[in-house]
């Protein structure tokens, strides 16, 4: 018995990896006391770049494990790579902003590491239980963090607000969980692949679907369960924030893409009204809502929800395509965000960081290569070629076409046009205003670091485009067959 | 029917001996104690502050501190009871994957310990 | 090789000084364009004895550019004999150009622009004379159009000057159109548009047709009519010719090298090396002639009263384009392609000589204003007489053998329209030599009629600007003798090889040698007769003209009106398509497509983001039973969707 249980763990050594250096971590901080902080920053850092490294020596054909709760394979090591990289760059720049803010603790590495654990474990679960257990690992550690400014009083209710909400969203998500284990009489994907694909499916868990779909599109902040983000977006501290609109929304992401495809994906044709609705839903209340903001964070999540919208299109196309689709777009998002993110986090006055979209204005004679880079992030997010958000609107678009669901791209498209106002508002302010007062925040090798290479990325994608093509359209056909 | 009845016979028996002790006490406090009734005295007894109050008041979050630390090693012994049971038949990957989790466990008592959590004052 | 050497320096040159010409500077701009160019010209010598003495025949293809089902087109350079002599005229034109721009342009602050625009006409010129297909030639077409445009605006701050330009573009862009649907016409026809298949099967569609709105429509005839179009606005014919004397407000290097010397000929040149589809389209040739011949006349006669001395050598062109259009229309493609070159060379020299004249005036145009200048500038006087004496076709200067030859073609073409062109012809001889001295009695003798201060100021042009009009005044006198021989005598079709193609039942050029003395020496007599009456007129006798244009006012006013044509089309035309515009745009676009269009979306939006931000509370409340609606429409959905 302990034989095969050593497959198992070899299999999933990333996140055992992982999870045991939160752990010694944890204790070494709680020893230490404040002598801690800097090291222990410094040795999640490095645990996350093994943990890349083990991602990527890991199993490249679909192994599953522990009792089938558990399964990797090119789908699993693309999305952990990027979830990983995420992470990576989200604690950099929380560290420096942490350390201007005079309020730097060792816990918060250690809880982007038991969240990056969380998310690992999302990827890779294989059952309702793994489901559930995972994304409470996550999501606990993401409440703390979005309250880990716990003197701030925007910062405490954010943190409030997510997990009362996040709370509802468990819920619904566990009902679904039971409903379709008590309609399916099996908690395991393969199980109930088998059970969907048997034959009439009952109501009830069709039911359970809905459940579920609405728990997850809670964790991916899609409309109409995306209440939470614009608050907490703007409550937390940035650098959280910046976490938030990265890894979650991947890991969170590659689960619904699991799930829909995996167990539930004979019964396509039954969700994808609503995945279609869902989307639709996001990108336009995104496209909109975000034009009135004054606050940039704000503005930030109501671009997020956009974009998962628009990732959305590729889940609805239900097809190959249409993961590729997906995986493309949010590896492409997650550099975009980030450098954004970072950007914003340079935003400082001499009282302390300010996050009004009218603060930035004159930044392009202040810091001229920031404000560059922030309107290529702007322009990339907004869709314009050849940046690198193009590409991604394209292949889910693609998808869209090839899966002849031609209203859902063409209101796309549209929507897309709405967006671009208020990105484009921020290129405006950045080079046409004048500025009031300059933004005097310093801007730390690292954070020039992660600038410097998210921006190569989204300006240059164009001109070699294929090794991220050709990884997702394996990781898709990974997951489909 | 009378099997399975038979059964259920000592937890009868328990509930009765139960109920009937709980009778005693409580009718022998009322014959051999002084009675002296006043306000505080008679009100539900709770941790600390007044049962029934404003609930917008401040308290102190210690109080939910220990009632969560309690509730976490309360389920780790109602955990513990089918593991114990089973333990024969799951063997030692059952028996490490329970080190495992009372591992984590300790790490996080450790942690909470180090951190102060646990002292009143 | 020669060929692509040719077409690409002036672009080259033009590059460098576009983009670089602030950096590097005037005087580096100034070389950077002229050598090239004049290397393209000496090139073209060599070129056109390899091609036309040698024979060496040859088409360089370059690269693919399109290439979509039927539809393939090849960058490629043909360098036959016609255009082998294109090439020579343009670019000896235009380096000459090149240089004398070095000393007029002097004083411009924006003299590499203008360089580098100069030398990008020029390669567009080239690109049109050395096309392999239809579309080539119709980039080529469309490249000279624009950077006439640019040109005749190039003082972009005078309003006049951007009239003039948009005025150029507009009426030119009738004829492309007609360009245009020619092209596609041919490709729809022939399922090509290289210039070879297209050549070879044109003889079989000879007097075929196909049924239009129930006609039977010659499709040879079609065609050519509709390329003749593009030929009639490039080349300032009736009724596309308003927009070439505005044209003249733009810098005179220009107008001598666009408007008189290259540009304008583009038609001509595309009628004659389309002359093997032309031929077999016998309606068209009546057409061509008819229009070059009355063009011919009418531009002479408006020549005969405009004050101002660029508009009288613009007119001038338009009139030698008339006879070129004529000629070719008799099918005698040789002489029409042999007075373009001559009339190169004479009208480039008659405008940068009265540019030489406008730089000692002070920028003066008005010849009422002038009088008495040839003793101060006696160079430059001397210049106009070349010019002039050829441009009457005097013996023995170039225009004599050009012009001549084309009257006598018409003439001996036997036909109805080429006896009309003849008469045309032979009567605006007449008045060509008499506007010619007209221009230069008025401008030079007599009396000064400047004030005092210009007068002091009259001084003869640099010695950079004097050695092309020298040059072009060598080209003047002897081009015709020298080409004249090879180009249209009896053996013209050995110069030309299969380059032009006349059918041997148009007579037009085997009659030369045959017609009756009266007819070679009419046009002679006519010229002499009008060098006379200008010299009784201004010279002998100058109250005779005032007189004149008192009793003759109706007819004075007319021509000086320039037949009314502008304001023709302005009354029928331009007023209607202004009011059309001011309608679409006023009401049609302002009114309707805005406010509900983007005006309208817009609005829209703003109300949308408004609501859409509002339903952000705050409220946990709020946002947890906007989950359970969501979940319950979901499901309510689900319901509705699978029909339980």
């Amino acid at each position: 018995m302990i034989v095969p249980a050593l497959g198992h763990l070899s299999a999933a050594l990333p996140e055992i990896f992982l999870a045991l250096s939160a752990l010694v971590l944890l204790v070494l901080g709680a020893f230490l006391g404040d002598k801690a902080t800097r090291p222990v920053a410094t040795l999640s850092l490095i645990a996350l770049v093994v943990a890349f490294v083990l991602v990527l020596l890991g199993p490249d054909s679909t192994t599953v494990g522990f009792s089938g709760l558990f399964i990797t394979g090119r789908f699993a090591v693309f999305l952990n790579a990027l979830i990983l990289i995420g992470s990576a760059i989200s604690l950099i720049i929380a560290l420096d902003y942490f350390r201007l803010q005079g309020t730097e603790r060792f816990e918060f590495p250690i809880l982007v590491l038991l969240a990056t654990t969380g998310m690992m474990m999302m990827v890779t679960a294989n059952d309702l239980i793994a489901l559930f257990i995972s994304l409470e690992l996550q999501s606990l550690a993401l409440y703390v963090m979005a309250a880990f400014e716990r003197d701030s009083i925007r910062a405490t209710e954010a943190g409030l607000k997510y997990f009362v909400l996040g709370a509802l969203a468990s819920g619904l998500l566990l009902y679904g969980c039971s409903l379709i284990y008590g309609f399916s009489g099996t908690t395991n994907f393969g199980h109930l692949a088998a059970v969907v694909s048997g034959g009439p499916v009952s109501i009830g868990l069709l039911l359970g679907i809905v459940f579920l779909v609405a728990g997850l599109a809670f964790k991916i902040s899609a409309v109409p369960f995306h209440m939470w983000a614009p608050d907490v977006y703007e409550g937390a501290p940035t650098p959280v924030t910046a976490f938030f609109s990265a890894s979650p929304k991947i890991a969170a992401f590659a689960l619904f893409i699991r799930v829909m495809m995996g167990p539930f994906g004979h019964v396509a044709i039954e969700w994808r009204q609503i995945i279609i609705l869902i989307s639709l839903a996001s990108m336009f209340l995104g496209a909109f809502a975000a034009i009135n903001q004054r606050n940039i964070k704000r503005m930030m999540a109501y671009s997020s929800i956009g974009h998962m919208g628009y990732a959305l299109i590729g889940l609805a196309a239900g097809s190959v395509e249409g993961v590729r689709g997906v995986l493309i777009y949010l590896a492409i998002y997650l550099p975009m965000t980030l450098g954004a993110f970072t950007v914003i986090l340079l935003m400082r006055r001499k009282t302390g960081p300010t996050e009004n979209i009218d603060d930035l204005a004159g930044l392009s004679q202040q810091h001229p290569l920031v404000a560059l880079v922030m309107a290529i992030f702007m322009f990339s997010l907004a869709g314009v070629p050849p940046l690198a958000g193009f590409f991604g609107k394209f292949y889910v678009f693609m998808a869209a076409i090839d899966a002849h669901l031609y209203t859902l791209a063409i209101l796309g498209v549209l929507s897309s046009v709405v967006g671009a106002y208020y990105y484009l508002r921020i290129v405006k302010v950045m080079y046409f205003d004048a500025a009031s007062e300059p933004l005097a925040g310093p801007i730390t090798r690292k954070m020039a670091a992660v600038l410097l290479c998210t921006g190569v990325f989204t300006l240059f994608f164009f001109a070699n485009p294929a090794p991220l093509l050709n990884s997702a359209h394996a990781a898709a056909l990974a997951l489909l067959h | 029917m009378p099997d399975l009845l038979r059964e259920y016979l000592p937890i009868l028996i328990f509930l009765v001996i139960a109920v009937a002790l709980a009778g005693i006490v409580i009718l022998a406090s009322y014959i051999v104690a002084r009675q002296n009734p006043e306000t505080e005295k008679l009100s539900a007894y709770e941790c600390g502050f007044a049962p029934f109050d404003n609930a917008r008041r401040q308290f102190d979050v210690r109080f939910y501190l220990v009632a969560i630390l309690f509730i976490i090693f309360d389920l780790e012994v109602a955990f513990l009871f089918p593991w114990a049971i089973t333990l024969g038949k799951i063997g030692l990957f059952g028996f490490l994957s329970m080190m495992a989790f009372l591992g984590v466990l300790t790490i996080g008592f450790i942690y909470e310990w180090k951190k102060g959590a646990l002292e009143w004052e | 090789m020669l060929a692509i050497a040719i077409v690409f320096l002036p672009l080259a040159g033009a590059l460098i000084a576009g983009f670089f010409g602030r950096k590097i500077g005037d005087r580096a701009a100034d070389l950077v364009t002229s050598i090239p160019v004049a290397f393209s010209a000496v090139f073209a010598w060599i070129n056109l004895w390899q091609v036309a003495l040698l024979g060496h025949v040859v088409t360089v293809p370059l690269f693919t550019w399109m290439d979509v089902g039927l539809f393939k087109v090849m960058w490629a350079l043909r360098d036959d004999q016609l255009t082998a002599v294109m090439l020579f005229a343009v670019t000896t034109v235009s380096a000459l150009v090149h240089i004398y721009s070095i000393g007029y342009m002097h004083e411009d602050p924006h003299r590499p622009r203008f360089m580098a625009y100069l030398s990008l006409f020029t390669f567009a010129m080239l690109m049109l004379v050395t096309a392999d297909n239809f579309l080539q030639l119709y980039f080529g077409w469309e490249g000279v159009g624009l950077m006439s445009y640019l040109l005749i605006g190039f003082w972009y701050d005078r309003p006049s000057a951007n009239a003039a330009a948009i005025k150029a573009f507009v009426v030119n862009r009738i004829g492309d159109f007609g360009f245009g649907l020619g092209i596609m016409g041919v490709f729809l026809i022939f399922h090509t548009i290289s210039f070879s298949p297209v050549f070879a099967a044109a003889p079989g569609f000879a007097g075929k047709s196909f049924v239009f709105l129930g006609y039977h429509v010659d499709i040879l005839d079609t065609l050519t009519l509709l390329l003749f179009l593009g030929a009639v606005g490039k080349s300032a014919q009736l009724p596309l010719h308003t927009w070439l004397p505005d044209a003249m407000e733009g810098p005179t290097p220009v107008s001598a090298l666009i408007h008189a010397a290259t540009m304008v000929t583009a038609g001509v040149f595309m009628v004659a090396r389309l002359s093997p589809m032309f031929e077999y389209a016998p309606f068209t040739l009546e057409v061509v002639t008819v229009v070059g011949a009355t063009t011919c006349f009418f531009a002479a006669t408006i020549g005969l009263v405009q004050n101002d001395i660029k508009r009288v050598i613009a007119y001038s062109t338009c009139s030698q384009l008339g006879y070129m259009f004529f000629a070719a229309g008799v099918s005698a493609y040789p002489v029409a392609v042999f007075h373009l070159v001559t009339h190169a060379f004479f009208k480039a020299l008659l405008f940068l000589g009265s540019g030489s004249v406008i730089h000692a005036m002070s920028g003066e145009q008005d010849m009422r204003k002038m009088g008495g200048l040839a003793r101060r500038i006696k160079f430059t006087y001397v210049m106009m007489w070349i010019g002039s004496l050829a441009l009457a076709g005097i013996p023995f200067f170039a225009g004599y053998y050009s012009k001549d030859a084309i009257l006598e073609a018409a003439f001996g073409a036997g036909t109805s329209v080429g006896n009309y062109a003849y008469a045309m012809g032979a009567f605006t001889a007449l008045l060509t030599a008499f506007y010619s001295w007209r221009l230069i009695f008025l401008t030079f003798h007599g009396k000064p009629r400047a004030d005092h201060h210009v007068m002091e100021h009259v001084h003869e042009s640099p010695m950079v600007m004097k050695v092309p009009l020298f040059g072009l005044a060598l080209g003047a006198t002897f081009a015709g003798m020298i080409f004249a021989g090879p180009m249209i005598s009896g053996h013209w079709a050995a110069f030309w090889g299969h380059s032009l193609v006349v059918l041997p039942t148009h007579t037009a050029l085997a009659n030369l040698e045959t017609l009756p003395l009266w007819a070679k020496l009419l046009p002679l007599g006519g010229a002499l007769l009008g060098i006379v009456i200008a010299w009784q007129m201004y010279i002998g006798q100058p109250g005779i003209a005032p007189a004149l244009a008192k009793s003759q006012e109706t007819l004075y006013k007319f021509l000086l009106n320039k037949w009314y044509f502008d304001e023709i089309y302005d009354f029928l035309l331009v007023n209607p398509a202004k009011w059309l515009g001011r309608f679409l745009w006023k009401r049609g676009d302002g009114q309707v497509i805005d406010a509900f269009g983007p005006d309208g979306v817009a609005t829209s939006t703003r109300i949308l983001a408004r609501r859409a931000g509002a339903l952000e509370s705050g409220y946990v409340y709020h946002y947890a039973f906007a989950m359970l609606i969501g979940v319950v429409f979901l499901m309510s959905l689900y319901f509705y969707a699978v029909g339980v």
